[in-house]
């Protein structure tokens, strides 16, 4: 990214951190100001989930095309910081949970699916790192995350609504209808915007990263 | 030799089902896993004598639990004894990459068919359960058995080519199992206490509808080397 933008980005960032706690309204009935986490919270489990869709679409590119190795590199990345992003989500919502809830874990449908979610991608490092072999690494691995692509929805859409939650409606909620102040929606979609343009970031740096390491590995040996 | 798509699918499963037959591998591991297993959760549960209700709250849970281990240790084979034996390369010659799939689904499904034909009615007996509506129990068995067999067909595939992922296959299924999981205790649940089913057999269907689409499409990447 140029330097600009990489300027713009931390401005943006930089300015959703003021609004979240200065121009944004509290939510009605949550203790304190634990609340706003949701402008944290919310954008970066979003994020995992670009992530590992991104991780679904690059696989398919690498099975589709000709099997290029930076499609391979590439959804490896995305599962990376996929599962980082995730982790953080559960992390963001377990000191949350402590405060409204009383308790770090609960169980509640909504955890269990993010680390149901995560030990599903978990299992695709594991796969990669047990193929010694360079062709069907990529090969299987990238069949394993296509099939991500089709159970994440599951993890993220289906799985939480199954069972009684205590977790706060989703923004975009069953009746499908926006049910939050507009100036809390506004920083919760500026906040969204700017971690998935950070993520796309992060991406291509890690990838270009491989690249040269598995260049400098070839070269040495 | 000129053969239809459907006649290679069909004598891949009948191949699986003679060889299977001849051997009693999956079978075997299957049948004994389940019944051990209901024995020892009937001694622990059984006389304690939990209400009716709660009994099928728990049985239902315990019947998939038994399934999706029993599906672990007996249909990784599905695949791995292909390569083990060295008649892949044979089986990619006579049959379509998609035939080979379709007929190995039909294996591992009519493999767990039977084991839920064992297990369910024995469970039923054993923990003295009342089943509300029969039809919808079959209906979640037959849906939570079709993607249970559809997921761990694909992956035993995947775990097969892989030299040294055999022993993942557990931790690459179950993740993937956990939906399918899930819907079909609910489903099994309401089928046994009577209740509104509707939604959860839809979505265990979609379930089941994507994983064996996404099994035909992604099935001759992993199969061809």
């Amino acid at each position: 990214m140029r330097k600009p933008l990489l300027l713009l980005l931390w401005l943006w960032m930089c300015g959703i951190i003021v609004a979240a706690y200065h121009w944004a309204p509290l939510a009605e009935g949550f203790k304190g100001d634990s609340s706003r986490i949701l402008f944290f919270h919310v954008p970066v489990a979003w994020v995992s989930f670009v992530a590992f869709m991104a991780a679904g679409v690059s696989s398919l590119r690498f099975l589709a095309g000709r099997r290029e190795a930076r499609h391979d590199r590439s959804a490896a990345v995305a599962v990376e910081l996929g599962l980082l992003f995730a982790l953080l989500a559960t992390l963001t919502g377990a000191i949350w949970a402590r405060i409204e809830w009383g308790a770090w874990w609960n169980w509640d449908p909504r955890q269990t699916s993010i680390v149901v979610a995560m030990l599903f991608y978990a299992a695709y490092l594991a796969l990669r790192s047990a193929i010694a072999d360079q062709e069907s690494r990529g090969r299987l691995s990238a069949a394993y995350a296509t099939l991500g692509l089709v159970v994440a929805p599951f993890f993220y859409f289906i799985l939480p609504r199954l069972a009684f939650t205590l977790h706060p409606e989703p923004v975009v909620n069953a009746s499908g209808e926006v049910d939050v102040d507009p100036r809390m929606l506004a920083v919760l979609l500026a906040s969204s915007a700017g971690f998935t343009v950070l993520y796309f970031w992060i991406h291509r740096l890690r990838a270009r990263l491989a690249g040269i390491e598995l260049r400098r590995d070839e070269g040495t040996e | 030799m000129s053969s239809t798509w459907l006649a290679e699918a069909f004598a891949v499963f009948g191949k699986d089902w003679r060889s299977e037959m001849r051997a009693r591998h999956s079978v075997a591991t299957l049948v004994l896993f389940a019944l051990t297993t209901l024995i020892i959760a009937s001694l622990a549960l059984g006389p304690i004598g939990a209400s009716p209700g709660e009994r099928s709250e728990v049985v239902a849970a315990l019947l998939w639990i038994l399934l999706l281990f029993a599906a672990a240790a007996g249909l990784p084979r599905a695949f791995v004894h292909e390569e083990e034996s060295r008649t892949a390369a044979a089986l990619r010659l006579a049959a379509r990459p998609s035939a080979v799939f379709a007929g190995k689904l039909l294996w591992v499904a009519s493999l767990l068919a039977a084991l839920e034909a064992i297990a369910t009615p024995l469970a039923v007996a054993l923990f003295d359960l009342e089943v509300a509506s029969p039809l919808g129990l079959l209906a979640a068995l037959a849906g939570g058995g079709l993607g249970l067999a559809a997921a761990t067909t694909v992956l035993a595939a995947i775990v097969a080519q892989g030299r040294g992922a055999t022993t993942l296959f557990a931790a690459l299924a179950f993740p993937l199992l956990v939906p399918l999981a899930v819907l079909a205790v609910a489903a099994t649940r309401s089928a046994l206490l009577g209740g509104e089913a509707g939604p959860v057999l839809l979505q265990l269907l979609l379930y089941d509808g994507s994983i064996v689409v996404a099994g035909f499409l992604l099935f001759p990447v992993i199969w061809n080397p």
